[in-house]
């Protein structure tokens, strides 16, 4: 990848996170229901005046594209804002939370593929067989269920039968990493279940598109072991499509974590999202928003350039 | 030997009997929105924060007022209140509280430019001064003395220090109290520490060294993690989770609340704005149902006023319009012109089970004819319609109050901050003024049973039940008790066997 791409990647993607930015923005307030709302709830203390006042003082009381030209004016000198109910900087806020998500996210991939391939790659194997029905079946039931639902069985599982497997209470890595593996272990296998059925099936058409084509057999002919076969001349070129989709995965990931923090009561971005939703916290939203629109994009050029690791023919100029 | 192995054990046991301290960890629903004691409403900031701040009052138990950080506090007349401030009391950075610092606090709360909720308590306040070095007093405009009191014991009445907000600290990330606990730790999203104030000036208080309050907003979570140990007390909403937790292993706590469950209807809007036709769905609703369908029959009928509140509710069975009766409603409907029936919205959303309270009521009043189409909205999106006044009827819970006056004047006053309904009733204001001014007891009493029966009649809001709040701990968790405003200041006097 030369550097010259690099750079044309990150500029011609200044635009599309700065829509996004925009878009959400103009959806947060076209949402009924502002902060001040939800500050008063349905205890109604405060005074007309002292209402205004509260519009007033969060910036509320200008019409919608200056309060959007200060926040952009704002983002130029890198402040990004303070949220409205904690008064916390909203940077801090992503520095606390973006460890969680990403380790959440990077765990489950990791549970998506070391279930996902290999089920893949014997269900391509054994095209047609009771194997593979079986591993399609599993596949389809990994599709079709809702997160919350693998999550809240695996929890009465393991609640059940395993006492004292730390299920609850988040650690940070650097203080256990024991016991931070043993609390994210229930949550990145939930999403990893969920995502492994994708890339199990991707992995099976991908696998038998291959091993279909002429240099496989080719190889074969010429006396290449079964698992050599398998593992390099089949398994790398059936790879490109599942990097790909594993990509967009891993991007999802960031961005759908919501329930999974939800459920396991862990400290992170989809948490923090949620709240600022429900709070109709405008910075936190926004910046959030844009923060993962942000890595979702880092993250193509990322897989983009895996491309040409995996595929010497792909050539990004 | 034998003997000797039992003396041992005994001592063990005795021991163990008198052991406190020790860190207990509690799981709950939602977390804190800000920690400035006299700008937070949300309900999850009050739980914490008052096991920081102290007020001059307290709720003991049956929520009776009781002296607090003002070791008395006397009503001289309708018009005053004198308040004498305790000794040696200390603030968590060990600095004195005196009584400069409890009227810096009412000035704080008092100055528009803070915003706090609490101001519109102390309305009718004319002066607070202090007398002597521990003495405050407080004239009112108006003689309203006892009515006032029960606001003095309110998180959003907390005692701050000026010395520490007059620092610039932001009192919505740092905490200063004089109650027992200390904040020593908080994670967003994840935890809160609260240590034992050493300071503090109950003796023997608090019991536990520390408690570690986690945040786990899924109720399967919150019952895994109790169930698994990660947790010793947890708050649970849905009383089917209760079989999960046998006697002997696990501590059920249950106590009626203060707030309860209402529909409230828009006055003004037709056919609703006819009290018949309101009074119709009084009678048409089946309200012991409702508590058995929604919350399997951990819940009370309640009237105007929870019917723990004493001793101004009357109790249920004061009101005809509770008894179930659709002969009745078709009739008072027939009066109104809507022999048929009608239809109307109910606005509601997913919190607290507004919606399931929704759909029963949909079924009963089908059975009148009643049409009820139900709009479940999002939270903030209620509330803007709330605010508004925007909805046919909606379902909602009020937080409710021990004192008539919080209670009812907002509420039903013409004008009133929270009289959404837009109701408007010449004697229902008449019966709340009097009864914020009366300081007799007796007569104060038959001023709100009679304001509590046009309520009822004329059905603005149509009550309809309170349901138990329920927490579940491990066995050995002692001490811990709930209260109807639900608090959690009996943490204080928790302690683990």
């Amino acid at each position: 990848m030369s550097l010259g791409y690099l750079i044309r990647r990150i500029i011609t993607s200044i635009p599309t996170v700065l829509f996004v930015a925009f878009v959400v923005f103009i959806m947060i307030h076209l949402v009924p229901g502002d902060v001040v709302d939800m500050i008063l709830g349905t205890q109604n203390y405060l005074t007309k005046e002292q209402i205004n006042q509260l519009y007033k003082q969060y910036g509320l009381d200008k019409p919608l594209i200056v309060q959007f030209g200060i926040w952009l004016k704002n983002l130029a000198t890198l402040d990004f804002g303070t949220s409205l109910r904690t008064g916390k900087k909203v940077i801090d806020l992503i520095f606390d939370r973006f460890p969680v998500t990403l380790e959440l996210s990077v765990l489950s991939m990791f549970f998506a593929t070391i279930i996902g391939i290999p089920l893949g790659i014997i269900a391509a194997i054994k095209k047609n067989s009771f194997v593979d029905g079986l591993v399609r079946v599993i596949g389809l039931i990994g599709l079709s269920s809702p997160s919350f639902w693998v999550g809240a069985i695996l929890i009465v599982i393991f609640a059940g039968l395993f006492q004292g497997f730390n299920i609850f209470g988040y650690v940070h890595m650097k203080e256990d990493i024991l016991k931070n593996l043993q609390v994210m272990f229930l949550p990145s296998l939930t999403l990893g279940l969920m995502l492994s059925a994708q890339i199990m099936r991707m992995t099976r058409s991908s696998m038998l598109d291959v091993l279909q084509q002429e240099y496989m057999k080719t190889a074969k002919a010429k006396g290449v072991s079964y698992s050599k076969l398998i593992g390099k001349h089949a398994l790398k070129n059936a790879l490109i499509p599942i990097i790909t989709l594993s990509g967009i995965q891993l991007g999802y990931l960031l961005a759908g974590t919501i329930v999974i923090e939800n459920m396991f009561a862990l400290p992170g971005l989809g948490r923090l999202l949620l709240q600022a939703v429900n709070e109709r916290d405008y910075p936190v939203i926004q910046f959030v928003v844009m923060f993962i629109a942000l890595v979702i994009v880092v993250l193509n050029i990322i897989v983009d350039f895996i491309y040409t690791l995996v595929d010497p023919r792909v050539e990004l100029r | 030997m034998k003997k000797f192995l039992v003396a041992i054990l005994a001592v063990f046991a005795v021991v163990g009997a008198f052991a406190v301290g020790g860190k207990l960890v509690i799981a709950m629903e939602t977390e804190p929105v800000g920690l400035d004691p006299h700008l937070v409403t949300a309900f999850a900031s009050h739980r914490v924060l008052e096991n920081i701040y102290d007020s001059l009052l307290k709720y003991g138990d049956g929520m009776k007022l009781l002296p607090n950080l003002a070791e008395e506090a006397q009503a001289v007349d309708p018009y005053t209140i004198v308040f004498k401030i305790r000794e040696g009391v200390k603030f968590h950075d060990g600095t004195p509280l005196t009584v400069e610092d409890v009227l810096f606090s009412f000035q704080r709360i008092l100055n528009p430019d803070t915003k706090s909720p609490a101001a519109a308590f102390y309305q009718d306040v004319e002066s607070i001064k202090a007398i002597g070095d521990n003495k405050i007093e407080f004239k009112l405009k108006k003689p309203m003395a006892s009515a006032l009191l029960p606001n003095f014991a309110g998180v959003n009445s907390s005692i701050v220090s000026k010395k520490f907000v007059e620092s610039g600290k932001n009192m919505q990330l740092e905490t200063n109290g004089t109650g027992p606990f200390y904040l020593a730790e908080y994670v967003p999203g994840n935890y809160m520490i609260l240590k034992k104030n050493p300071y503090y000036f109950v003796k023997d208080q608090p019991q536990l060294d520390e408690i570690k309050i986690v945040f786990m907003p899924e109720e399967v979570s919150r019952v895994a993690a109790l169930k698994n140990g990660d947790v010793d007390i947890a708050k649970i909403n849905e009383p089917l989770n209760l079989k999960q937790f046998p006697e002997g292993k696990f501590k059920i706590y249950r106590s009626p609340v203060l707030s309860y469950y209402l529909i409230g209807i828009n006055t003004t809007r037709k056919p609703l704005n006819d009290p018949r036709v309101r009074n119709a769905l009084n009678y048409a609703i089946n309200r012991e149902a409702i508590i058995k369908a929604v919350v399997f029959s951990e819940g009370v009928v309640t009237g105007p006023l929870n019917p723990a509140v004493q001793p101004w509710a009357l109790q249920p069975k004061a009101f005809d319009e509770y008894t179930y009766n659709p002969a009745k409603a078709k009739e008072l409907l027939a009066q109104a012109g809507y022999p048929n029936g009608f239809e109307f919205e109910i606005v509601t959303s997913q919190r607290y089970n507004f919606d399931k309270v929704a759909q029963v009521i949909q079924a009963q009043l089908a059975e009148i004819g009643v049409k009820v189409k139900i709009a479940l909205v999002e939270w903030g999106i209620f509330i803007k319609r709330w605010r508004e006044s925007d909805f046919d009827a909606f379902i909602s819970m009020n937080s409710g109050s021990i004192e008539p006056d919080v209670q009812f004047y907002r509420t039903f006053h013409t004008g009133g901050s929270t009289n959404v309904f837009l109701y408007s009733n010449p004697k229902v204001d008449e019966l709340l003024d009097l009864g914020r001014s009366e300081v007799d007891i007796s007569k104060r009493k038959a001023i709100y049973d009679e304001l509590q029966r046009i309520i009822v009649k004329e059905s603005p809001v149509i009550f309809l039940y309170s349901a138990n709040q329920i927490f579940v701990s491990n066995a050995s968790v002692e001490g811990f008790k709930l209260l109807a405003n639900e608090s959690l200041v009996f943490l204080r006097e928790t302690y683990k066997k």
